[in-house]
């Protein structure tokens, strides 16, 4: 199958004397600027990748009218019958908040609302959390697991998977899966599927956010019991529970249903910041290494800008190209800007590094041999070209408690 | 109750724990008084077509699942060597007789440069238009593991088939009775959905 | 669960089940678990490994490992396994490769070929024999094995690549799926094992556990390169 050289781009560059190290000699989706690295990418014949080609489904090929007929009844059958009529899981960025929004004010649910703390939630999320909450008047958890034991997994994650969140992307989907079976809650609403960005599932059908998804991608392959034995000791079971997804039984016993409020209703970031910040007072916020004009993107983590560094060091990407692609799906932004964008804003060293080092105690050169270690090919980072970033306004005000 | 015949060859475990896994109220029986409460009936078979055929007689159930299958149409799946006891006959081990519920012969498949046989692995299933088997499996892929096949003489009655240097049917169906070449049990959550087929849909 | 550098020195890597059922939610073909110890304590826990994967990953699992006796390849299968592999054993009473086969079908047995300098060795690769991979492979594939596995010892787990030429010349001499094993350290090995290597599987583990490739981008990526995958 004879595929479309993609690095027309590249040549197109060369020709005008712009930089040609902008896309880092990666074979890029020749419709938006998502290049071979990424983990579930495949270009066709035309050199475009599954992601787009599932927008363009998403856009074209769902009866949307019909997937909220389903949703609405899905939500009627739950309704009443125990003490709340779903759990929604709240980060508190713009995806998880709209999803609250839309479930309180369209379908009307009483919800228990659930937050996995990872422990870097910014203060601009704080705030938008507090109004969100007290505007929509709802039931409100909030769980921080045991910082000693996230300072031992980010390191153990950082050094088998070069991504340091393990603790956060299996609390955040354990977590609340957990409150529903403890508290009888059997429907749990998440937001956007992840066939909004990646191939692990597509949109021909509802995504159901269960224990498959968790070991297909969630948990990069780790789940708690693996990590108990790979720490060797210094942890138990008991402080690794809140990372734990109930078993099938439990889950099967109460009939739950973990659905994608984005799989029933299509996706639209833009507009649905826009309802947050006009109904919710939602204020964005900036965040590292992304260009302008995107500061409703990612701002719950602190450490977003460290876990974007890590992504492009082994990837030869990050959050820049990620969100150009976004608007270029959808009509937004051409390929060309994209790829300025990209040249000019990835690639620069986040000033949280710092913070992040001193919370798992590693000096920067032996964070850079495991982030080199686990670069995928052909991806080759060159670490003389990183530039410094500017740091965000609010890192002075981080508790440096370690 | 959905009764997994239990006659000494078979990956009973596996068949049983799908059927669970999908909600349903598995047993894995050789109690005739089961098969004859059971909503569906279902024959797993691994191993040689002489010892299945053999071990079947020996429960005493054949009599039971011709009564229950053939004559009362009750929903039965056979699988793998479940599938071939159903036929005439088999050359597989010399020249053996089956139960004869389907005009078809066991032949073995025939290795090739690049084709090992047994087959082993996953495998693209092409359905005919109308089969109900596939029903919300995107992409019919199958396990299979075998090293015959069923020759099926009436074309009517294959419902699906599957390329292995010949084309072989992967699924007959005639009327309540399902069998499949396949391993659904092993075949993730293709196999599952199968499974939920063949339950909600014979 | 270990995963075992050259048979020597070994690192926790998980739990068996739970990285079995990752590997199912990832679509993996088909899991593998060997018990490298095979003591008789250890038997406990690879029945109990191999009972609670089958129940809930639904999909072809072998198990081997200190496999001695027609009992041992039984009392698997019960436990949950599709298929028995065989490595010291076949070397040491080659008749159980036949009566296994004979009475659990031949699908049923995959032998199991571990191979340093140019020859087979046992025992968890402590102890030679005279034996070269092809001449034995042709041997266990007539006395019935429905698959053979070949592991390159000098190769696994350095993620160097399969020893392609080995991988071959096992491939090419027998009827029967071969399973290329050891040494896979980029996704363009898994990709040569199946071309160059004519091998029928690709076995990788050393690749999933230390570092951030996963079981979906090797198959994607096999897929690109023009194999056929199913989508998983």
């Amino acid at each position: 199958m004879p595929q479309k050289d993609t690095r027309d781009i590249v040549t197109v560059y060369r020709a005008s004397g712009e930089p040609t190290a902008i896309l880092n000699n990666l074979r890029r989706c020749t419709k938006c600027a998502i290049p071979e690295t990424q983990e579930t990418i495949v270009f066709d014949e035309a050199g475009v990748c599954n992601v787009c080609r599932q927008q363009e489904y998403k856009q074209s090929q769902i009866d949307w009218a019909e997937r909220a007929r389903e949703f609405a009844a899905l939500v009627d059958e739950y309704r009443g019958k125990h003490d709340y009529d779903c759990i929604v899981p709240l980060s508190g960025g713009k995806d998880s908040t709209f999803t609250l929004y839309e479930l309180v004010t369209r379908h009307r649910v009483k919800p228990l609302v659930v937050t996995f703390d990872h422990g870097f939630l910014r203060p601009t999320t704080l705030a938008n959390t507090e109004r969100t909450i007290k505007k929509l008047g709802v039931d409100y958890l909030k769980y921080r697991p045991s910082w000693k034991v996230v300072q031992k997994l980010m390191l153990e994650s950082l050094h088998r998977k070069g991504d340091f969140c393990w603790h956060c992307h299996t609390g955040i989907f354990s977590y609340p899966m957990q409150i529903a079976v403890k508290f009888k809650v059997p429907l749990v609403v998440w937001g956007e599927p992840s066939a909004e960005y990646t191939s692990y599932y597509g949109y021909d059908e509802p995504e159901e956010v269960d224990e498959r998804r968790f070991n297909r991608f969630v948990n990069l392959g780790i789940t708690a019991e693996d990590m108990l034995g790979m720490l060797g000791g210094e942890v138990t079971m008991r402080d690794l529970e809140p990372f734990a997804y109930p078993p099938p039984a439990e889950l099967r016993k109460l009939n739950v249903r973990s659905v994608c409020l984005g799989s029933y209703m299509p996706w639209n970031v833009k507009d649905q910041v826009e309802i947050i910040a006009r109904e919710l007072g939602w204020q964005g916020a900036a965040v590292e290494g992304v260009p302008p004009g995107y500061e409703y993107e990612k701002i719950e983590c602190a450490m977003q800008g460290v876990r974007d560094y890590l992504k492009f060091i082994k990837r030869g990407f990050a959050r820049t190209s990620h969100l150009t692609s976004i608007d270029i799906r959808n009509g937004r932004m051409t390929r060309e800007e994209a790829a300025r964008l990209i040249e000019q804003h990835e690639g620069q060293r986040p000033p949280s590094l710092d913070v992040f080092l001193e919370y798992v105690g590693l000096t920067e050169a032996e964070f850079m041999d495991i982030a080199m270690s686990h670069q995928v090919s052909p991806n080759a980072h060159d670490p003389g070209a990183v530039r410094p970033g500017a740091p965000l306004w609010d890192q002075p005000l981080w508790d440096r408690s370690r | 109750m959905i009764a997994v015949v239990d006659y000494g060859m078979g990956n009973l475990r596996s068949v049983f724990k799908a059927l669970e896994a999908i909600g349903e109220e598995p047993r894995v029986t050789r109690d005739a008084a089961d098969l004859r409460s059971a909503t569906h009936i279902v024959l797993p078979g691994v191993g040689a077509f002489a010892q299945c055929v053999a071990n079947l007689r020996a429960t005493q159930l054949v009599d039971v699942l011709e009564e229950q299958v053939r004559e009362r149409k009750k929903p039965f799946l056979g699988i793998c060597l479940g599938m071939q006891l159903l036929g005439r006959d088999s050359e597989e081990g010399g020249r053996h007789e089956g139960l004869g519920w389907f005009p078809a012969s066991v032949r073995r498949l025939h290795g090739d440069v690049g084709l090992k046989v047994p087959h082993i692995g996953w495998n693209d299933v092409r359905a005919q238009p109308e089969s109900p088997l596939f029903k919300g499996v995107r992409h019919p892929v199958f396990y299979f593991v075998h090293s015959y096949y069923m020759d099926c003489e009436n074309p009517q009655l294959v419902s699906a088939t599957c390329d292995y240097g010949i084309t072989f049917p992967a699924a007959i169906v005639a009327d309540n009775v399902w069998a499949v070449q396949f391993h659904p049990e092993k075949s993730q959550l293709n196999g599952l959905r199968f499974l939920q087929n063949f339950l909600s849909g014979s | 669960m270990v995963k075992g550098v050259r048979f020597d020195g070994y690192r926790d890597v998980g739990h068996p089940v739970t990285t079995a059922k990752v590997y199912d939610a990832q679509g993996a073909d088909e899991l593998l678990f060997l018990d490298i110890t095979a003591t008789a304590e250890n038997r406990r826990t690879l029945f109990d490994a191999v009972s609670r994967t089958a129940d809930e990953c639904f999909m072809p699992l072998t198990v081997g490992g200190g496999v001695r006796t027609l009992d041992d390849v039984r009392a698997l299968l019960l436990a949950g396994a599709d298929k028995v592999s065989i490595n010291t054993q076949a070397v040491l009473g080659p008749e159980l490769v036949s009566e296994a086969a004979e009475r659990f079908g031949s699908q049923a047995v995959v032998v199991s070929i571990d191979v340093k300098s140019g020859v087979v060795w046992t025992h968890g690769g402590h102890q030679p024999t005279a034996l070269r991979p092809a001449d034995w492979a042709r041997r266990v594939a007539d006395l019935g094995a429905g698959e053979i596995m070949v592991t390159s010892i000098d190769r696994e787990g350095t993620r160097s690549g399969y020893d392609l030429d080995l991988v071959r010349a096992v491939a090419d001499a027998v009827p029967v799926p071969v399973i290329a094993s050891g040494g896979v350290g980029r996704l363009d090995d898994l990709v040569d094992g199946i071309r160059e290597g004519h091998a029928s599987a690709v076995a990788a583990a050393s690749i999933f556990h230390f570092t951030d490739q996963s079981v979906i981008k090797a198959r994607a990526y096999m897929r690109q390169a023009g194999l056929e995958m199913r989508i998983a």
